[in-house]
Order: C-alpha cells, then structure tokens, then sequence
C-alpha cells in the first residue's frame, strides 16, 4: 500500500512546532478571579468580543461572548465601549498571564452572563 | 498576541474581508452553520464512495454512483474551502499557530493526495467495471485510508477551540 506511510509522517510534521496557542480548554476554571477598571479598548465583533481592561496592576485582555449572545443579555456594544468601568469575573488562562476569559461582568450595576 | 504569526497571516486578519466576517451580523455564523452543513453533505458522498470501493452497495455498477458521488463531494468541498476560509481569516493570526488547525491541514492535505493517487491510478478502469466485479487492492486501500483521514480531520476541526 504506497499511500500508508503519509498519515503517521503527516501527524509527525505537524506535531513538530509545538507552538502553544491557547483556546477555550486552556483557561484554569478552578482559580476564578476578578478584574474590574476601566475598559481601554474594545472589539465588539465575532467570533468574541473582547475588551482590554486596566486594574490597579496591569492590563487584561478579556475574552466575552459572542455578539449575538451579548447583545440577547442586554450587553450591547455601548454596554462594553471603551471609559465604562466594568468588573470582570472568570477564569484566567493557563497561557498568557494577562487574559482572561469572562463568565460574567458588571457595568454600571448591571450584572450579564457570558454563558 | 504572545506568538509571533506569519506577516500574511496578520495582514490576512486585518484585511477588509476578514473585518467584514467579524463586524457584519450574520456573516460569520453563516460561515460557521455553513462549514458544518458543508461537512455533512462532503462527508455522506465521500462515505458512498469509500463503501462502494470497500465493497457495500456491491450490486449497483460502480460507474454511475462514483461518478455521482466525486460531483457531490467536490461541490461540498469547495463549500468547505469557502466558508473555511472565511472562519480562518477572522482569526488567521491566531488560529495559524493551533497546534489542532495545523494537524487538521496537513491531515487534509494527505487525504487529497490519496484522492489523487486513486484518481490518476485507478479511477477510469474502475468506472467501467460491471455489479459485483472485484475492485482493486490499491482502490481498497485508498478508500479505508479516506474514510480514516476524513474522520481524523473533523475530529481535528471539532478540537480547534479547544487547543
């Protein structure tokens, strides 16, 4: 069979960077933290939307739902617009030390589920 | 973000297109919805021909079902390809370091070059054989080697988000 040596030789050449890039797995669930202060930039597009935040220490780049989602829980883009104070709860990745991805956050005392 | 991405792939992400998948409404859950129905109708055609060339459906000439088939599975492919690309753009920078994406492409990759060693090799003699006829050892092989690949690739696809 001449074709039977392509798969294992496939897996191993793309196996061979093992560039670690993160997804939704690689968020610790079991550490929940939460990060609240100002929103510096937003992206209020799909796949998520996503929010850079600055608390006392650093800036988080913050992973929320999709648009469609945001939007039927009431958070709409002016919600997640760059000067709100938001608070963030949710898990911090396992990858990079300054991103997280959110379960839920508050803005102007209104609490929305990100799931 | 931490990894460095290919220049093409950056410019890819911030190109229009791929502002357009992440900004319109529905654009990239259409893609989304469409590569999933896309995968459905590409895999049913490519599972008839594999079974054919395994041996099921025997008592149907293989001529007239392959042919049929090869048309579904390249029209579904070419709807794989298309919202494909539309789901990668969005992220390209990102999602060209995933360890899951990389594996998926070079598996798909493979399992075009064993559809191209059936085509060249073996496709037209078996085209004109009669029901029940024998089919060839290599035809065999090829299709037991699609069906492997092709599940191994969806199964890569469906793991993307998770790596």
């Amino acid at each position: 069979m001449r074709t039977s040596f392509a798969l294992p030789a496939a897996i191993a050449l793309a196996a061979a960077p093992a560039l670690a890039h993160h997804g939704w797995g690689s968020y610790d669930a079991a550490h929940p933290i939460t990060v609240a202060g100002p929103i510096l930039t937003s992206k209020f597009e799909n796949p998520h939307v996503l929010v850079t935040v600055k608390d006392s220490s650093k800036t988080w780049t913050i992973f929320l739902a999709p648009t469609s989602r945001m939007e039927n829980r009431g958070a709409v883009a002016a919600v997640v617009a760059v000067g709100r104070e938001i608070s963030a709860y949710g898990y911090p990745s396992t990858v990079n030390a300054d991103e997280m991805r959110a379960e839920r956050i508050t803005v102007g005392g209104k609490t929305y589920e990100m799931r | 973000m931490e990894h460095e991405a290919p220049a093409i792939f950056v410019a890819l992400e911030q190109s229009g297109f791929a502002a357009a998948v992440r900004q319109w409404r529905w654009l990239y859950p259409l893609a989304n919805v469409g590569h999933i129905l896309f995968l459905i109708a590409f895999a049913s055609a490519v599972a008839v021909m594999d079974l054919r060339l395994l041996g099921a459906f025997a008592a149907t000439a293989p001529g007239r079902l392959l042919a049929r088939a090869r048309l579904a599975a390249i029209a579904a492919f070419c709807g794989l390809a298309v919202t494909g690309f539309m789901l990668f753009s969005a992220e390209a920078s990102h999602l060209v370091l995933n360890p899951v994406l990389r594996l998926k492409f070079v598996l798909v990759g493979a399992a075009l070059l064993n559809a191209l060693v059936y085509e060249i090799g073996a496709r037209r003699s078996i085209e004109k054989l009669p029901p029940r006829a024998t089919l060839p050892r290599s035809a065999r092989a090829s299709a037991a080697l699609s069906l492997v690949i092709w599940i191994a690739v969806a199964a890569c696809g469906r793991s993307i988000a998770y790596f």
